[in-house]
């Protein structure tokens, strides 16, 4: 049995043009029951709810009527953390996190949640359940614990390809990407060169140069202009993880 | 903006948007037909990783220009309009080619081995003038598949995770904080005109002091004048010099030329190594020769000039590239011709700083 419950602390985004971020309680809460004061730490999601508040703040400093904003709904997805509800709140307003809606939900019926509130980008730090919601159409991603998180909110796209069977169905999940890629490109565009408060890293594994030239130009045919490409021809990805300090890492749909 | 494959050999339009099936297929059409296999590059932790920006890589005075008097948006905007007009080579051009050069051979005698340079592409640039630079690289032919295009971001820490052995670029700046990381690097210069330089043997030209060696000596030479340091250098020559931020990159240079004479190729080895250093041989250049002894290192040609200019002589050599760390050498250097890196170590740089501080604008993303 979910639930979705409005922030009215926060002013409600414009549904029809706001790209909507679910991320689990799990990733930005600390785990376990709060600490007696009914407030919970701060968990591994916190840079990034921080650096997609910036974002908006920065989009409404350059048009107050802008409507594609980052809409974040904080979404439980185990009956533990369903049963929070007020500690996940009151934790919420303690902190003034900018979250329009929360979702209670449990194991069995998150993703029913997810598609409900129209999720375009689903975070969680439990690879299982950002794959299930994968499989199920909704484009995400794994949280992990970040080093000297960036103020500036970092996407890094993987852009290589990711061994498919050559029939079947394109994933409805990598629709979502080309979606929310081009939302992503439009938001980009709000800003200039310099000072941008959000960047866009696109990282080719192997290939070479040809592979990263192809990523960048089907991003580009897609609406989205990349900052940053980095090449690797082979070489290991987890030295230069520790350099660009993404928030999250896309895989076009795919989770690798 | 079109979407002119022209260079890369495809007409295929990718405007729609694609799924996998299409991005791989654009993929293939995209191939420049090369009649052999692309050879892989080598783990990062074999090869000899030299990290070159693009301004050194390619001419880019013109947009540097553009950069430097309209903005950076008025760059960026220039870079996109004109992404299928390769650059024009660059001061490290010639040198990179050498590189390959050398690669070639040694894939030829070493065939499973991943001792080889690798080069990588490694600049400061937006991503949005990507296109541009692997259009080039692809234009020119260069076998360069590693590249860093960090958006305004300091390369620095890529240049470390990359195990880099040598980097070069046009700005001083960047050159020096690589220095301060323990990274052999130097800025490099454009000659008015270059020489012509050979095609299948790659030429290292070294100065001495506050390169190969540390600065001490010079310190000597600064502070109490030449006939001390003349002294100094007799005195003490039997104890070796400590090492100067390029005697790693004459180390993997040395270790190289040994695989060619492991299979006969002394008297025509495709790597050729020279110290043209103001030292004398007769009074201070003692000392030089038997700290690279001792250090293991040989070095094909010393050449102790007692203090004339440089120029003449690298004229007559012709390296791919020379490092001293005084700017009067690099000068004198670059108006023969000859494709010359500062390296802007030890005490010959204080007053270079001063004037720096002075007269320091900013620079475009290399």
């Amino acid at each position: 049995m979910t639930s979705t419950i409005r922030n009215t602390d926060v002013k409600q985004k414009d549904a029809e043009h706001a790209v909507v971020v679910a991320v689990t309680t799990r990733a930005v809460f600390e785990s376990g029951a709060d600490d007696g004061d009914g407030l919970h730490g701060m968990g591994v999601a916190f840079p990034l709810l921080q650096a997609l508040q910036r974002v908006n703040k920065r989009l409404l400093e350059e048009n107050p009527a802008e409507s594609l904003l980052f809409d974040v709904v904080l979404i439980t997805t185990d009956s533990q953390q369903q049963q929070q509800s007020s500690s996940i709140t009151s934790s919420t307003r303690h902190y003034g996190l900018e979250v329009g809606r929360f979702c209670f939900s449990s194991q069995e019926d998150f993703i029913e949640s997810l598609l409900k509130n129209d999720v375009q980008l689903f975070l969680s730090t439990d690879r299982n359940e950002a794959l299930q919601a994968s499989q199920k159409g909704v484009l995400s991603a794994v949280l992990d614990q970040q080093v000297a998180p960036s103020e500036q909110l970092r996407v890094m796209l993987c852009g290589d390809a990711v061994v498919r069977p050559d029939t079947g169905p394109v994933p409805e999940s990598q629709q979502a990407a080309q979606s929310f890629s081009a939302r992503l490109g439009s938001m980009r565009r709000r800003f200039g060169m310099l000072d941008s408060p959000l960047s866009i890293v696109l990282v080719t594994s192997s290939g070479g140069r040809e592979s990263c030239s192809v990523a960048l130009r089907t991003l580009r045919s897609r609406g989205l202009s990349v900052d940053e490409a980095y090449s690797l021809a082979g070489a290991p990805r987890s030295p230069i993880l520790s350099v660009l300090r993404p928030h999250f890492l896309l895989s076009d749909g795919v989770i690798d | 903006m079109s979407q002119n494959n022209s260079l890369t050999g495809s007409g295929q339009d990718l405007t729609s948007s694609g799924n996998r099936a299409q991005w791989e297929d654009a993929r293939t059409a995209l191939k420049p037909s090369t009649p052999s296999r692309k050879p892989k590059p080598p783990k990062t932790e074999n090869a000899i990783t030299i990290g070159v920006s693009a301004r050194v890589l390619f001419n880019m005075e013109k947009e540097q220009h553009i950069y430097e008097q309209q903005g950076m948006e008025s760059y960026i905007k220039y870079q996109v309009e004109h992404e299928t007009q390769p650059f024009s080579p660059g001061p490290a051009f010639s040198f990179v080619k050498a590189l390959e050069a050398v690669n070639t051979q040694l894939r030829e005698l070493y065939p499973e081995s991943e001792e080889l340079f690798d080069v990588v592409l490694m600049t400061q640039n937006h991503a949005h003038v990507g296109l541009r630079l692997i259009n080039t690289i692809n234009h020119h032919q260069l076998f360069i598949e590693r590249f860093c295009m960090t958006g305004g971001n300091s390369p620095i820490g890529y240049l470390k995770a990359y195990h880099t052995d040598l980097y070069l670029s046009a700005d001083p700046v960047k050159v020096r904080e690589a220095l301060e990381e323990g990274i052999a690097a130097a800025t490099m210069f454009t000659p008015e005109k270059m020489a012509e330089v050979s095609e299948t043997q790659l030429r290292v030209a070294f100065d001495g002091d506050a390169v190969l060696f540390s600065d001490e000596s010079e310190r000597i030479y600064k502070a109490h004048g030449l006939d001390k340091f003349f002294e100094h250098e007799k005195a003490h020559e039997n104890k070796l010099l400590d090492h100067g931020p390029l005697k790693g990159f004459l180390e993997v240079l040395g270790k190289l030329q040994k695989k060619f004479y492991g299979k006969g190729q002394r008297m025509d080895c495709p790597i050729r190594t020279y110290l043209v250093t103001a030292r004398s041989a007769a009074s201070s250049g003692t000392r030089a020769l038997k700290t690279l002894r001792s250090w293991g290192l040989e070095i094909d040609e010393a050449l102790f000039l007692a203090g004339a200019p440089k120029g003449p002589m690298l004229e007559k050599i012709r390296p791919h590239i020379f490092f001293d760390d005084q700017m009067f050498h690099i000068e004198g250097a670059a108006e023969m011709g000859t494709v010359a890196c500062h390296v802007p170590y030890g005490i010959g740089q204080r007053v270079i700083k001063r004037e720096m501080n002075d007269k320091e604008t900013s620079s475009a993303p290399k």
